[in-house]
């Protein structure tokens, strides 16, 4: 195993580095805003480099074929006809978006940044825990990690044969440039209160790219423009925006929202405008659709998946009803429009009045959620205090759509810092860790 | 005027009369806007039912213009007012041609299940569905008989509706649900379709929300189109009526906010904001 033990005297040093950078994580809670620091943990998940070719053969199958799907849900809708699919869990899902119909975006790439989250098992096994194809957010925490941890401790670096993870700006500059049409790349954020605005300045700063707020974009002639500070404008091709859907455009989505462009979705209608990544996706990175990710890589791709699903049940079939109430206390059960943690709850921590309660709502909408078993995951070691002790950790995978799909070798690996709790997002108060792929 | 003329107009394809239409939009405000930006759906879109021969759009203030389709295939036109204005008006007028053919026929089915599912302002509740209910029997029994039974099944439904709902303006508002107009028991034709529209999804009938002109004066109407036997059949359940030819259509959607006639996001302290709407349709 590489060696990361003279890295972890500087675990104080990088840290304060961090929030030198300004590496922090915003929380909503009860109403008020909180900044807090993302708590990095010195001691890197480390992969093989023999496993990772396994889960980047994995990774682009499953995000080629959600492309795929995405294509299909937006256009003929094949899948469906071919009763692959059941129509309710496409066009009774939140997150089927009828303004999507027949608008096809630039190359028929729609997810060009795909978070994959994993876990893996007691057993050796990787298994896909979910798909975010809308916004997925991380990919910088382990990038600067890598950087200050380089500089803190170089002769860990020296020593150890890893793949560089500082690229990631390279592939991400590769994945706007293959679908822009033509003018400035831009980063738009809705500003600095938002969750993830580290991140946001960041990759505009690594990918050469302007960050920009919506204001600073204007939609003249069917054409989309950023207001220069002369008072000119320049013409925009691509958008990596990390706004969600329905604040993009108040003409054509919520009418409400102040942080996106008016008129911007006509642009894209049109074809002038690459848009990362495409409105619309949440169709197929619905907790409920997670079921059917397996049976879309055989129907498009005609392959058997290489990575599994953890697995799933779905109420909404009778037979899998009637075991997710039989076997209720072995179950995690998610409801499918909730994210970042939220609407998870575990069978066996409920209390008899619960889960008569949930149990009424789960024969109501049966539609609404998942049940899954828990799976016994592998804990990894993080310093608390003097002490290493285990906590559950998951890994987000990144996977680029540009002219080709791209494997980031490495990936944000999150872990719980509460020993009692599954559940690692950043949201949830977990921290960080660096993911080392070996080289070799 | 109900059913009767199903078999003479089933097969027109001619010319069956012309209608002139006119439509302005005066919006004032009591302050002003520095900018605005819009998005007017009020181009009537040709179909198998209608033919748009000619029109022509005027917009006040200075702007920029696009012509564009919306998801759903309406015609839009957008753009943005660049300078400081207190009114903002537009009219367009026309010349239809109306064949007075009943349907259109639903030349893209994969679309059909976008109009199968309750959606936004069309969704049903507890006392819309009791209403459902006790409509049940009579909607299984026509449909036993019957060669087209979604048809068959809407009417009686249109039929109900159109007793059983009173019109009555200032009750509901754009953003009242179907479920919302029905225990008020009165509303207007938005609140007519979406109720409709509910009901046809209680009884498994995709349908769609459709908006547009009726013949003579006053304001913008609203009936809804339902999915009989691979065609789609205009119903109006605020005058009970068939759809042929005295019913414009600018578009169609799940529910009314996929069918705004306009839209808008100003930017400036606009004050108090007025709207004065004028519709004329007249047989030419």
């Amino acid at each position: 195993m590489p060696g990361y033990d003279m890295l972890l005297d500087q675990t104080d040093a990088v840290n304060e580095l961090l929030a030198r950078y300004g590496v922090k994580f915003g929380i909503y809670k009860n109403g008020t805003f909180n900044e807090q620091l993302f708590p990095f943990d010195p001691i890197p998940r480390i992969i093989e480099a023999g496993e990772f070719d396994y889960l980047e053969r994995g990774l682009k199958q499953r995000v080629v074929a959600l492309n795929m799907f995405l294509k299909d849900i937006y256009s003929k809708k094949q899948i469906v006809k071919d009763k692959v699919i059941p129509e309710d869990f496409i066009f009774a899902s939140s997150g089927y978006m009828a303004e999507c119909e027949d608008v096809t975006p630039v190359k028929d790439i729609y997810s060009h940044i795909s978070g994959i989250d994993l876990v893996k098992g007691k057993d050796d096994h990787w298994y896909i825990l979910e798909d975010n194809l809308r916004v997925p957010s991380g990919a910088s925490y382990p990038m600067i990690a890598r950087n200050l941890c380089r500089r803190c401790s170089p002769e860990t670096f020296r020593d150890t044969r890893l793949q560089d993870n500082r690229d990631y700006a390279k592939l991400l500059r590769r994945t706007m440039d293959n679908v822009n049409v033509g003018g400035e790349s831009v980063v738009l954020t809705p500003g600095r209160y938002n969750s993830a605005y580290f991140e946001h300045s960041y990759l505009a700063e690594q990918t050469g790219s302007i960050l920009v707020s919506g204001h600073e974009l204007f939609v003249d002639d069917d054409k989309l423009y950023y207001r220069t500070a002369d008072g000119g404008k320049t013409r925009v091709g691509v958008v990596y925006r990390r706004i969600s859907d329905d604040f993009m455009d108040p003409m054509n989505f919520n009418p409400e929202s102040l942080i996106g462009i008016p008129h911007i979705y006509d642009v894209i209608r049109k074809g002038n405008l690459a848009l990362m990544n495409a409105i619309g996706n949440g169709v197929a990175d619905d907790k409920g659709i997670y079921y059917f990710v397996p049976k879309m890589i055989k129907y498009y791709l005609g392959e058997e998946p290489v990575l599994s699903n953890a697995p799933t049940y779905l109420p909404f079939y009778e037979e899998d009803m009637k075991y997710t109430l039989d076997k209720f206390d072995n179950l995690v059960l998610k409801d499918v429009a909730e994210a970042g943690g939220y609407g998870v709850v575990f069978g066996n921590k409920m209390t008899k009045e619960q889960k008569a309660s949930f149990i009424e709502l789960l024969k109501k909408e049966p539609r609404r959620f998942i049940a899954q078993e828990v799976i016994d995951f592998q804990d990894l070691d993080i310093i608390e205090g003097n002490e290493r002790v285990a906590r559950k950790a998951d890994l987000r995978a990144f996977v680029l759509m540009a002219d080709e799909p791209l494997v980031w070798k490495s990936g944000l690996t999150r872990f719980s810092r509460n020993p009692d709790s599954f559940i690692v997002n950043s949201s949830q108060g977990g921290g960080f860790k660096d993911t080392w792929v070996l080289s070799h | 005027m109900t059913a009767r003329y199903f078999g003479s107009a089933l097969e027109r394809d001619t010319v069956l009369q012309k209608l002139h239409f006119n439509y302005c939009m005066d919006i004032a405000y009591s302050g002003a806007a520095d900018i605005c930006y819009y998005t007017i759906k009020c181009i009537p879109e040709t179909n198998a039912r209608q033919k748009l021969v000619s029109y022509e759009i005027t917009i006040e203030p200075e702007h920029t213009l696009s012509i564009g389709k919306d998801s759903f295939g309406a015609l839009q036109a957008y753009g943005r007012v660049p300078v400081r204005h207190n009114r903002f008006r537009y009219m367009i007028d026309g010349v239809m041609e109306m064949t007075g053919a009943l349907y259109e026929e639903a030349e893209n089915a994969d679309k059909t299940p976008i109009f199968s599912y309750p959606y936004g302002l069309n969704r049903s509740g507890e006392e819309l569905e009791k209403y459902f209910n006790s409509l049940k029997d009579e909607l299984e029994a026509a449909g036993r008989e019957a060669k087209a039974p979604a048809y068959e099944k809407s009417m009686i439904l249109m039929h109900r509706l159109h007793q059983d709902f009173a019109y009555e303006k200032g009750q509901t508002g754009v953003t009242t649900t179907a479920e919302e107009a029905w225990k008020l028991g009165k509303g207007v034709c938005q609140d007519y379709a979406h109720i409709y529209t509910a009901l046809c999804h209680l009884a498994g009938i995709p349908c769609r929300y459709t908006a547009g002109f009726l013949v003579g004066e006053g304001a913008s109407h609203a009936w809804v189109e339902i999915l009989s036997k691979g065609k789609w059949i205009g119903l109006d359940p605020t005058n009970d009526v068939i759809v042929i030819d005295k019913h414009i259509k600018l578009g169609h959607g799940r529910d009314a906010s996929d069918c705004h006639i306009n839209r808008g996001t100003m930017r400036g302290y606009i004050g108090e904001q007025t709207q004065d709407i004028r519709v004329l349709v007249e047989e030419i």
